[in-house]
């Protein structure tokens, strides 16, 4: 089973040795198998929109920081249960973080 | 979500490491399990209440190991515990552990089976229910073929250390094989409704990843990576609505997973760079790139997949790479040039059974033309594999083939009303009916009759007997000359020679070898039976025919169908204890009461225990695997064997 973890930041990360830590954890689900891919992705964003035929263009930065996505993370595990123990220890690690995850269909 | 199914994946997440790191300690892979399972019970408790810790590995670990020093102090085997060693052992385990329980989970010592089961036990921390699941066998089966596996490592002392580098390539491709068998068993399943097994897969593309950044700089680790990447890219291409299978070349491209395939290439690449002579995985692997790297199938280069068969042939001549190169061959250089190839491997009894032979050749011969050959082979194909999906995708295309003229006669047609027949007395029509077996399997139910050859006939029997005791093949033959002779078809059989049936008797088992069987510890049945067959040199038909009733135990005699059998004190000895104050029935006794669809004779049942009589095949097999390890050639002695020299065969 396939997911997408998208992380939001729900405020200022609260781990000083985040990007020594946040390599660490890269490396150990790489090479367990888990992950697939992963990224970090810049705080704004572009939004396309269409409504009623109308399509709307719109340059961030975004409203509410929750709207953003900081990183996501594609993982392969056996089962939701699997997933969900991998984002508790990724929002543990950042800390105030939200992490949203869904099924990908493969 | 469920409390306890969040602690099982967290015990998946984190089993082989500690286990891993455990093993190190106490030097027993079964007691750094059940030691590691104690910990999973401790962290059940404590977890439902509290919750799973920031850390819940270094938890287990910690716990597990706490109770490791315990044992090992209770077992007094302090001199074997170096006392600064555990104090100063990291509480994480190092990375080596993992490889080194992946050599020792794969050990050559171990049936492949066994190191398939204890993998996925170790490695990838299944339950023995989810391995019985994946390979639809039962959970006992599993959890014995695991229990057997731990044993017989211990048995053995195999030391948990990565090997040396004398051995390495040998321990590294035992363990790459375990790997892939259990990839393929997930990727194409060979029983069963599904025609994959997904978790399966995942988890041989988790280990191989995991072995990959373990053993970074062997070329074939990376080489097995790549070809199940590049292979599971396929998966959601590789099954049409109704799970029917799609050939590669059908497969819509769009749907293979570019992300797999990325990691496949990456994997090449890494393979690459580790150098060295291309071995069998990075070979496949090259064959797999080659596909992915085509747009549309008409784009595939076949010349090169062809070339890379060539070299993979030469490190790995199996039959089945054999068929391959066929297939690729036939892509490259025309149907005719691949269909000479896969013609070639008939006779190759390895492939006697195998449903994609006749599935090659009905593909190539559809390619050339011949319709009417190639529907055969399609049905034969089906009738030969045990997945469901892929019969009914190999009957459809059998139908959608023009059929044969109606009332053409088949094979099936004649045997069946060969064997029919009101002459034929029930043995031989048995007898006949294992010979025809064969020959519809080998040439297919649905072949007419009258295009049968005597070649055909010939290349079947020296395939399915050819290396079988002359008296078999001879049985066989007459057979076949029986079945020509009655469709009138006289030369079918003509190719087959008469052999010569040896008279020679097989030798009798050396009087030193005997002794060290008698002071082996052997099961009471077996023994008294052995021994009054030595001791008798009676045949053990005869032998086997006794009854409790027969025997007169002063006189050490006993009397059957005029039959004089006697024996003398070794068998003496035993008798007392193998009748067990039986006084009726058959002297020697099945293990189990027979099944209720299989009543024997009364004569054949013992009237007190209800069990029925050791049957002369059981008799012999028990036999033959009891003294495998005595006989210098490890084939196993025979029963006959034990008659003492020089004595005369009167008896048969």
């Amino acid at each position: 089973m396939r997911y997408l973890m998208m992380s939001h930041p729900t405020g200022e990360p609260t781990n000083p040795n985040l990007e020594a830590e946040m390599g660490a954890w890269i490396e150990e689900l790489t090479a367990a198998g888990v992950l697939l891919s992963a990224g970090g992705m810049a705080p704004t964003g572009i939004e396309v929109s269409e409504s009623d035929g109308e399509v709307t263009v719109t340059d961030g930065p975004f409203a509410e920081a929750k709207e953003s996505v900081a990183g996501f993370a594609l993982v392969e595990v056996r089962s939701e249960e699997e997933v969900v123990e991998i984002a508790r220890r990724f929002v543990k690690m950042v800390g105030n973080s939200r992490s949203v995850i869904q099924r990908v269909f493969t | 979500m469920d409390a306890h199914r969040s602690i099982d994946a967290v015990w998946k997440l984190e089993s082989a490491r500690i286990i891993a790191g455990l093993t190190r300690l106490v030097h027993d892979v079964g007691l750094a399990e059940e030691l590691a399972q104690d910990a999973l019970v401790a962290a059940l408790e404590q977890w439902l209440e509290s919750g799973v810790p920031d850390n819940p590995g270094a938890w287990l670990m910690a716990v597990a190991k706490r109770r490791a020093i315990d044992h090992l102090r209770r077992s007094r085997r302090l001199e074997d515990l170096d006392e600064s060693e555990v104090a100063a052992a990291p509480e994480e385990p190092e990375q080596d552990d993992v490889l080194r329980l992946m050599f020792l989970s794969c050990h050559p010592v171990l049936p492949a089976p066994a190191r398939v089961a204890l993998t996925l036990r170790l490695l990838g921390g299944l339950t023995t229910a989810e391995i019985a699941r994946a390979f639809l066998l039962t959970e006992p089966k599993i959890a014995q073929r695991v229990a057997a596996a731990k044993r017989t490592l211990a048995e053995e002392r195999v030391p948990f250390e990565l090997p040396g580098r004398a051995e390495l390539a040998g321990r590294l491709s035992s363990v790459l094989e375990v790997i892939y068998l259990i990839f393929n068993e997930g990727y194409s399943a060979t029983s069963g409704d599904d025609l994959m097994r997904p978790g399966l897969t995942l988890e041989a593309l988790r280990l191989g990843r995991l072995l990959a950044r373990l053993a970074p700089g062997e070329a074939e680790v990376h080489g097995l990576v790549a070809l199940m990447e590049i292979q599971q890219s396929r998966a959601a291409a590789r099954t049409g609505p109704s799970g029917e299978p799609i050939r590669l070349h059908e497969q819509n491209r769009g749907r293979w997973d570019r992300l797999l395939i990325r990691r496949g290439f990456t994997a090449m690449l890494r393979a690459r760079e580790a150098g060295g002579k291309p071995g069998p995985y990075v070979l496949q692997a090259a064959i797999a790139v080659c596909h992915a790297q085509a747009r549309t199938a008409e784009d595939t280069d076949w010349a090169q997949i062809a070339t890379l068969y060539d070299a993979l042939v030469r490190l790995l001549p199996t039959p089945v790479v054999q068929l391959n190169r066929a297939v690729a061959y036939g892509r490259a250089h025309g149907p005719a040039t691949g269909l000479a190839m896969a013609d070639a491997l008939l006779s190759d009894p390895a492939l006697q059974d195998y449903h994609l032979l006749p599935g090659v050749r009905a593909d190539l011969l559809t390619e050339l033309g011949r319709t009417a050959e190639a529907r055969v082979e399609f049905q034969r194909a089906a009738a030969l594999t045990q997945n469901t999906a892929e019969r009914a995708f190999l009957l459809r295309r059998a139908d959608a083939l023009p059929a044969e003229d109606h009332a053409v006669r088949t094979l099936a047609d004649a045997a069946d009303e060969f064997l029919t027949r009101d002459t034929l007395d029930p043995q031989t029509a048995r007898s006949y009916g294992q010979t025809l077996r064969r020959l519809r399997a080998a040439l297919g139910d649905t072949r007419p009759l009258a295009s049968l050859t005597a070649d055909e006939v010939t290349r079947v029997c020296t395939t399915a007997w050819g290396h079988a005791a002359a008296k078999t093949w001879n049985r066989h033959r007459s057979a076949l000359r029986s079945f020509a002779a009655w469709a009138e078809m006289d030369d079918l059989a003509a190719g087959l020679e008469r052999r010569a049936e040896s008279t020679t008797r097989t030798p009798s088992i050396a009087p030193a070898r005997l002794d060290a069987l008698w002071s082996s510890d052997l099961p009471l049945r077996e023994h008294t039976l052995w021994r009054m067959l030595h001791e008798s040199a009676a045949a053990a038909r005869t032998v086997l025919s006794l009854n409790v009733e027969h025997l007169d135990l002063d006189d050490r005699s006993a009397q059957i169908d005029g039959t004089l059998v006697t024996w003398r004190s070794g068998t003496a000895r035993l008798l007392p204890r193998l009748l067990d104050g039986r006084t009726h029935g058959p002297l020697f006794l099945a293990d189990r009461r027979p099944g209720p669809a299989r009543t024997p004779a009364p004569a054949d049942l013992c009237p007190e225990t209800g069990r029925r009589r050791l049957s002369y095949e059981r008799a012999e097999h028990l036999f033959k695997q009891a003294t495998r390890a005595l006989d210098p050639a490890g084939n196993g002695y025979t029963l006959r064997q034990l008659k003492p020299a020089g004595q005369t065969l009167s008896q048969q």
